[in-house]
Formats: structure tokens, sequence, C-alpha cells
């Protein structure tokens, strides 16, 4: 958390303060930040100093350098004497954990004139503001950090809920870099997935996040070896985290600090999860980052394994194609579209001729290779935007967006040459297919009966050929 | 001049009403509402009084803030809520990538022209 957010007080109020504490005390009082930095204003009119400036400006060069010079070497306290001549004491305000600023206290004249003993008062008298304003200052300090962790713990409580509940993956990865990029204002965030053998970066937000989205890092590649040979989360430095496949180019301001969280469920290693924030975490700080990630690692594991599902349950397993169930819901979805825009839709019914014979004559397995292949052939014949499936046993529907017959025939003329001249095994495959253009009053189930009956005729009329619906 | 502070609070509501807005489209009303609660907190260490900003689902209201200026008519509404603002359009940069952000400050802009925002915190 940055210094400056934690000393984030009302200027106004605090100077309020320190003018009646040095009127008070009789003594004046100036506070500098813990870069060096004006944090306060002289309490009282500084006639010393205009007396010794013989009413040259308050502040001039020599005052900013002989304070810098002797605030970065001060210790805890010590008793100084300006260039001008006029005595005062400096304190460093904080603890060694926790640095604040400096505090200078002047006597309101001039010590040098006046004997040993009011010296000694004075010093007396500033140790009792230096020990009133440091009190002041850690219980300000105190209360913003108490309000930063109550803040977390309240992230944490509603994340954590939402995190295991929430089953989309995309919603889940947004939910975890959006909230530490509030919470704990990371530059950057990213969140790998482990997809197999390496790991895919599925979100990342902040500064260049555009090198990191999508890329992929083997699990064998040395650093992510390391990242997963434990538990606890690793730092790295810039080169480190540079030796990772496409952040050669990659930049984090000096500084900041890059933390890799091993993702980790009972099944195993989930992902990553990556921070570059601007300073370091206390031990509270880590120990609520930690417990991010832990909900992290749980909300992940439970999305990727619910959408794994998903697809498991619309894919067919031996062509890796949709199933008939996921089929006829996109059809339905582009009738509806069809209806909608105008636009032409046409489907294309293949059936592998004779395969019954296939199987049985050479075995399932066999049989299988032939399926799996067509597939191929039909997954290579096709535009990105056309849907494929297998309909059951050697039956499979593509969906043409946006296609006339016409096209529809090249599609199927393509696919059914592909299929006989491909060299199978055993003997020569082929197909036949048919082909229906959607109709403005078609249902799922009419659009598929007229292209199965027009496979019905493709047949009919010695198979290995494409038939169009003439309707 | 409580009553000019007034009308500044009524702008400014207008404006958080419009941040609100874009940034619920993108983010989702979860971590908008995480974003508000963070920054309501930073900006209180120095203003208690924007405690008083009211946010749910349901939209932003500066009504409690505006009551308050009649205990405390001397409140720097502009400073407050400037420093407000200028805090969450910051974060608000990192969510959604500059050319976003940038779009939310053009339409803000369009509604508050002479107040200049960062996408960058101040140091």
């Amino acid at each position: 958390m940055p210094t400056n957010l934690l000393l984030n007080i009302s200027v106004k109020y605090w100077q309020d303060f320190q003018d009646t504490l040095a009127n008070v005390m009789d003594a004046n009082i100036y506070i500098f930040d813990v870069n060096g930095g004006s944090f306060s204003q002289f309490s009282l009119p500084v006639e010393l100093c205009r007396e010794v400036n013989k009413g040259r400006v308050l502040r001039d060069e020599k005052c900013i350098s002989f304070y810098k010079s002797a605030l970065g070497s001060l210790e805890d306290k010590d008793m100084l004497t300006c260039p001008y001549g006029i005595k005062l004491c400096a304190y460093r305000l904080g603890s060694y954990a926790q640095k604040i600023g400096f505090l200078i206290i002047t006597p309101t004249r001039l010590i040098t004139q006046v004997g040993r003993e009011e010296e000694n008062i004075f010093v007396t008298k500033a140790h009792s503001i230096y020990q009133t304003i440091n009190e002041v200052l850690k219980a300000i300090l105190e209360r913003n950090l108490l309000g930063l962790r109550r803040l977390e713990l309240n992230s944490i409580y509603e994340i954590s809920r939402l995190m295991t509940s929430v089953v989309e993956l995309d919603k889940v990865l947004d939910l975890i870099a959006n909230s530490l990029i509030i919470i704990y204002k990371v530059d950057l965030c990213f969140v790998g997935l482990r997809e197999g053998d390496k790991i895919r970066i599925a979100q990342a937000k902040g500064e260049h996040s555009h090198l990191l989205t999508g890329t992929e890092w083997p699990l064998i590649q040395p650093l992510i070896e390391q990242i997963f040979s434990k538990v606890e989360p690793l730092s790295l430095s810039l080169e480190e985290l540079r030796t990772l496949p496409g952040l050669t180019d990659l930049e984090v301001t000096p500084g900041t600090e890059i933390i890799v969280y091993p993702l980790w469920s009972a099944l195993g290693a989930v992902g990553l999860l990556g921070i570059v924030a601007p300073v370091s975490q206390d031990d509270s700080g880590s120990k609520n980052l930690q417990i991010y990630a832990n909900f992290a690692a749980v909300a992940l594991a439970n999305a990727t394994f619910i959408r794994r599902l998903e697809r498991e349950a619309e894919t067919d397993f031996l062509t890796g194609f949709f199933n008939k169930r996921s089929l006829r819901n996109m059809l339905f979805t582009e009738l509806e579209r069809t209806m909608r825009y105008g636009t032409p839709l046409s489907i294309v019914f293949v059936d592998i001729d004779n395969f019954k014979a296939y199987n049985d004559t050479y075995g399932h397995v066999a049989g299988d290779v032939v399926l799996q292949k067509a597939s191929e052939i039909i997954k290579n014949s096709i535009r990105n935007v056309d849907i494929a499936g297998r309909y059951g046993g050697e039956e499979f529907v593509i969906i043409l967006p946006g296609t006339e017959k016409e096209g529809a025939a090249k599609v199927a003329e393509r696919i059914r040459k592909s299929i006989e001249i491909y060299p199978f095994p055993y003997r020569q495959v082929t197909a036949s297919l048919g082909i229906a253009l959607a109709k403005n009053n078609d249902s799922v189930d009419s659009l598929l009966e007229r292209a199965d009956q027009a496979l019905y005729q493709a047949k009919s009329q010695g198979k290995n050929r494409f038939y169009l619906d003439p309707s | 001049m409580s009553g000019f502070k007034k009308e500044r609070i009524e702008h400014y509501e207008t404006l958080l009403r419009e941040i609100w807005i874009a940034s619920a489209k993108y983010l989702g009303m979860v971590s908008v509402n995480l974003l508000l609660e963070r920054v309501v907190w930073e900006v209180s260490l120095e203003y208690k009084e924007i405690e008083l900003l009211q946010y749910d689902q349901n939209g932003i209201s500066c009504t409690r803030i505006a009551a308050s200026l009649e205990e405390n008519p001397d409140l720097p509404v502009e400073d407050m809520f400037m420093k407000f603002i200028t805090r969450y359009v910051a974060i608000l940069a990192k969510l959604l990538g500059h050319e976003r952000a940038e779009e939310i400050k053009t339409k803000l802009k369009e509604e508050a022209t002479g107040i200049s925002f960062s996408t960058r915190e101040e140091g």
C-alpha cells in the first residue's frame, strides 16, 4: 500500500491541529513527508527566518539543500543548526517498519542569543511535541490501515461468495482480475489456466495486458516448473518474467513487485495468478492475497470442470463434432436468424454408403477410423461459420448459414469427392448427401426431414452422389 | 453560497450517474460496487462527507451530501468530487484499458465542460 495513501488525511485539519500545538508549546513546527517533500507548512509566522534571511525568501536554495542533506542522513533525532545559524530539533516520524516523514521543531527566538538552560528547556519541549505528533500520526496510519483491511475483508467475503457460486468461466476470470485491480490497485493482473501440458493466459488486465492475453507457456518451461514446484507464491524479477514466451518486451514500473501464485485445487494444478503491484504487501496484505488466490483456484476449478461437462454434453466423443442435441439447438437458432433477417440457410445430410457392411467386415475399430476421417474431411471442406455435427451412426449434418442451394451443392460435391478419393483402409468408401434450403415456415424437424428425403433420393439413385431437395 | 454548492453537487451527481452507467455496462454491478466502495474509502480519508454518497444496484445519489451542507457549509465540494472522479477513472482505466476509459472520459467531458480528467493518478 502506498505510504502516501495511508497518510492520506485532510491537510487543512492537520494544519489546524499542528498550529494549535505550536501556539500552545510556543515553538514552530514543520513536517516533511518521507521523500523530503512538504507535508505541512510552518505553524507560526517565520519571523526568525525572516530576521536571519534579512527579508529574503523564507526558504531559499541553501535551506532546501540543507534539509535534504540533513534529513537524508537522520537516524532517529538530532539537534541541527541551519545555514543561517538557527538551532532546530529534527526527528524521524513513524517506525522502522512504517516510515512516515520528518518533523522539524524550531524555537520562536534565536537560541544562540539565550542561555544553556533555555536551550535545554527547548529540547525537552521539542521532544514532547515529537511524541505527541508521532503518536497522532501513527494512530491515523493505524486507522487508515484498518479501513483498508475492512475493505479488503468485505470484498474477499463478497468475491468468495460469488466466485464459488458463479460457474461461468469468463465471469469468474473477470471477477478475479477486477477485484485485484480495485482492492490492491495492481498495475497488471493475469490469470492462466492449465490446459493439458501448457498454461494459457485466459485473462489479463492492466498495463501491457495485451502482451499476455492468449499467450501459452509449456508446463516444462523452467520458470513455470519452478512456480508449480511449491504451494507458496513466487516473487520474480522482471528479467525472470521476461523469460516466458511472448513477454520479452514487457515493461513494468521500476520498484514494482511481481508475484505469481500457483493455483492448486484438490485435483491438482488449475492455473496461475500473476500480479504486478506498485509496493510490497505487509504480512496481513500477503495473507489476504493468498486467500484471494485460494478462492480463485476453487472458483476456476469449479468453472473449468462445469465448462468441460457442458462441452462433453454437447460433443460427440468419437469425432469431436457437435452431437445431435446441440446440433438441433444450433439449427433452431440459425433458423430464427434466417426468418428474422431473410438470409438463406442450407443444410446438408451426409451418410457414409454401406457403412454397416464395412463395420461388420472389418470391425468396429476400422469403422471408427472411417467416421473420424470422414469428419476430418467435412471439417476441412467447410467455413469457420458453418456448423457440422454427428447426427447419429454414420450420419452427419452440416448447417451452412447464408448459403443458397448452389453454394451448398458445391460444398456437398467437395465433401463427396474428398471422401471418394481418400485412401481409407481395406477398401474405397463413398458418401451420399442430401441438400435442403430453409423455407420461411420451416421448423427444425421439417427442414431435417426434407434434407433426409433428399439423401434418400441420392441413395436410391445409386449412392456416391448428392441430391438437391426440389421444393 | 450554499445554494451554489448544492447546484454543483447536483451537477456532480449527474456526472457520477453517467460514470456509473458507463462502467456498469462494461464491468457488471459487483465490480462497480466494489470500485465505488474502494474510492469512497480512499477519498473519505480526507473528506469524511464522501461516505454519505449512496449507491446500490439502482443507481447513485448525492442527496445526503447535499443535506450535510446545512451543518458544514465550508465543505470543499469541488475538490472532494474531483478527487473522487479522478481516482475512480484512474482505476477504471486499468480495468477497461485506456482506450475504453478515454471513451468514457470523452462522454463525461461533454457533460462537464471545463473539467479536466486524468486516467493517470496524480503522484
